[in-house]
């Protein structure tokens, strides 16, 4: 019993979302006129009390094994919940079914009722501490994801996305599956930390097995953070589904996603010294991690190059960022781990910002496509100056947060000794290759002549807002980058007992 | 004596199966099934090791959720399915190819 009310207190952000989700169900099927305007403020209360009760756990500096060992509370997983509760109240607030053309008509109580669930179970999956829970988290934010991109009825893109998206959701979960089948049966325990426990005393069993059961995890989080080779869903999942859709899928299951990859290699399969991670057992699975990251960032940004749909375009920059974001794994210390942390922060504010523009050009011109994008500094020009900041960010061109996520990954990367350089300049070099689509659009933005007989764009007073908030998320942190640098280092704190 | 490899050899025999129905078949229900087959080479490990190799029950327990994700996430999938059907009158996975580049 009193493991139940400790366990309750440590799981109030979880707890307040289940409660909103169950509220905003209920007020929209017995709802008249006013239902729509009830569940979006429902659901923005619900998030702010969530986002609130993370931050509490974050500032206690929260640590335990709660309901038997099923989920773990620390201060590196409450930063996760951070993000990805603040990333669900950026979606629900910024991006509205007024500004989205796609949502008009939609219903939004199902909408609201489904970020909200989407929401809690990456909450969930950030938390995970057991290999049960890992997958029921991974299923659901899967599942919710697959009906939230086949939100458009009627919509042939929409459900073919939501069909890909599907089969390789099921097809990579059911493979980690069998992975964590295997790792059950060479451990005998679900339990991270007992898993971590028996691989601390030298592998049991046939190496091959641990191999193959690594291998098979990896596709599973490969496929939650669109890296190269389980990224092909990416792009077309992007174009398919409504752009807050697409928003929030770019970063928050992303998010979730290297939350349990941290916790799972970190904290599976190394220990936490000092500083340093210690690699218990003998898996060499660092390489993969290199390769993997240095195909995804590669392939993301040549594949973008010659884009001309926005959604495409930001599907493959946002595979790109997962490749640099994973070089905060492959370092293995607390500095990759909090570089990981700020990348994160940077990237929610970048790319949120990005698609804010692209779903505001869509709300006045009806079009993605970046052929129509011409004329639109003379259009919009305060729009275009916002976009060029998000542009300029995911570039990383100092003094914008874009610059300060690289900054650290690259650090991380060069801080493991000389054997790593050639890894950080690959990294350069892609940045370089990015910096030529992302500049493609502002040119076109910018300086192509068209659309001279189209009116000016009227944004709303409320989109104006929005645009100036995520260009000051954009441009303001530097000025108070010691406190935020602190705070990711403080964050960086895992839970590895039982 | 019927014992632990028996059931593994039985569970990648499944393995192989559901991957070589995803690979070769185009109508989406018989896709849908392969994965059934996937999901439940697992289970056939997770009880399997249970009973044989770790002695706990943690892996029955397992089986058992995975049973009811595996239900959750059809149903969704054949809703998925059936819209694609109404939409383009073909269950055929080949027909779904407007997004691409």
């Amino acid at each position: 019993m009193e493991e139940v009310l400790r366990s309750l207190g440590l799981f109030k952000p979880e707890i307040a979302l289940t409660a909103g989700l169950l509220l905003v169900v209920i007020v929209d099927s017995i709802g008249g006129a006013w239902r729509n305007g009830a569940v979006r403020i429902l659901s923005i209360a619900t998030l702010a009390v969530a986002l609130g009760y993370a931050v509490e756990l974050q500032v206690a500096g929260a640590q335990g094994a709660i309901f038997s060992g099923m989920l773990t509370v620390d201060p590196l997983g409450s930063f996760f919940k951070i993000i990805l509760v603040l990333a669900s109240l950026l979606i629900i607030t910024a991006f509205t079914f007024r500004a989205a053309r796609e949502l008009h008509g939609l219903g939004q109580g199902e909408f609201h009722a489904l970020i909200l669930a989407l929401t809690l179970s990456n909450l969930l999956l950030a938390g995970a501490n057991d290999i049960v829970m890992l997958y029921l988290a991974l299923e659901m934010v899967s599942i919710t994801s697959y009906v939230m991109v086949a939100y458009l009825k009627g919509d042939r893109m929409s459900n073919e996305a939501s069909l890909k998206y599907l089969l390789f959701g099921a097809v990579s979960t059911g493979g980690m599956l069998y992975g964590l089948s295997l790792l059950y049966g060479l451990t005998g325990t679900t339990s991270l930390p007992g898993i971590r426990e028996v691989l601390a005393t030298g592998v049991p069993g046939p190496q091959l097995a641990l191999y193959l059961a690594t291998l098979l995890i990896v596709v599973g989080f490969g496929f939650k953070i669109a890296a190269v080779p389980f990224h092909f869903w990416c792009p077309d999942v992007y174009q398919g589904a409504a752009t807050p859709v697409t928003a929030l899928l770019s970063v928050a299951p992303k998010a979730a996603g290297f939350g349990i990859a941290v916790r799972f290699f970190f904290g599976t399969f190394a220990v936490p010294v000092t500083g340093t991670w210690d690699l218990s057992g003998v898996i060499d699975w660092q390489l993969l991690l290199v390769v993997i990251s240095v195909a995804t960032m590669t392939l993301g940004n040549v594949a973008a190059l010659t884009q001309n749909n926005m959604k495409r375009l930001l599907a493959y920059s946002s595979i790109a960022h997962a490749g640099y974001i994973l070089m905060g794994i492959v370092a293995l210390s607390d500095v990759g781990a909090r570089s990981l942390l700020i990348y994160l922060f940077a990237y929610l504010f970048m790319n949120l910002g990005a698609f804010l523009v692209v779903t505001l050009v869509h709300l006045h011109d009806g079009t993605f496509d970046l052929r129509d994008y011409p004329g639109l500094y003379r259009r919009a020009p305060l729009l275009t100056l916002a976009m060029g900041l998000f542009m300029l960010s995911l570039i990383g061109i100092p003094p914008l947060v874009g610059f300060l996520g690289k900054l650290y990954v690259f650090g991380a990367v060069v801080n493991m000794g000389s054997g790593y350089y050639w890894y950080a300049a690959v990294g350069a070099v892609n940045a370089a290759i990015a910096g030529f689509y992302y500049l493609r659009v502002l040119k076109v933005m910018f300086i192509d002549a068209g659309n001279e007989d189209k009116p000016p764009l009227k944004l709303a007073f409320v989109d104006r807002a929005w645009l100036l908030f995520f260009a000051a998320a954009n441009l303001l942190p530097v000025l108070f980058w010691s406190r935020i640098d602190e705070w990711a280092r403080g964050a960086v704190v895992l839970y590895t007992g039982r | 004596m019927i014992g632990l490899s028996h059931y593994l050899i039985v569970s990648a025999a499944l393995l192989s199966l559901g991957i070589l129905g995803l690979l070769t078949r185009r109508n989406a229900v018989n896709v849908l099934m392969s994965i059934e087959l996937i999901l439940n080479s697992a289970n056939v490990n997770l009880v399997a090791f249970s009973r044989f190799g770790a002695g706990n029950l943690d892996g029955q327990v397992f089986a058992v959720f995975v049973i009811v994700v595996a239900a959750a996430e059809v149903a969704v999938a054949l809703a998925i399915v059936l819209t694609m059907y109404r939409l383009r009158r073909t269950p055929n996975l080949d027909d779904a190819d407007i997004l691409r580049g």
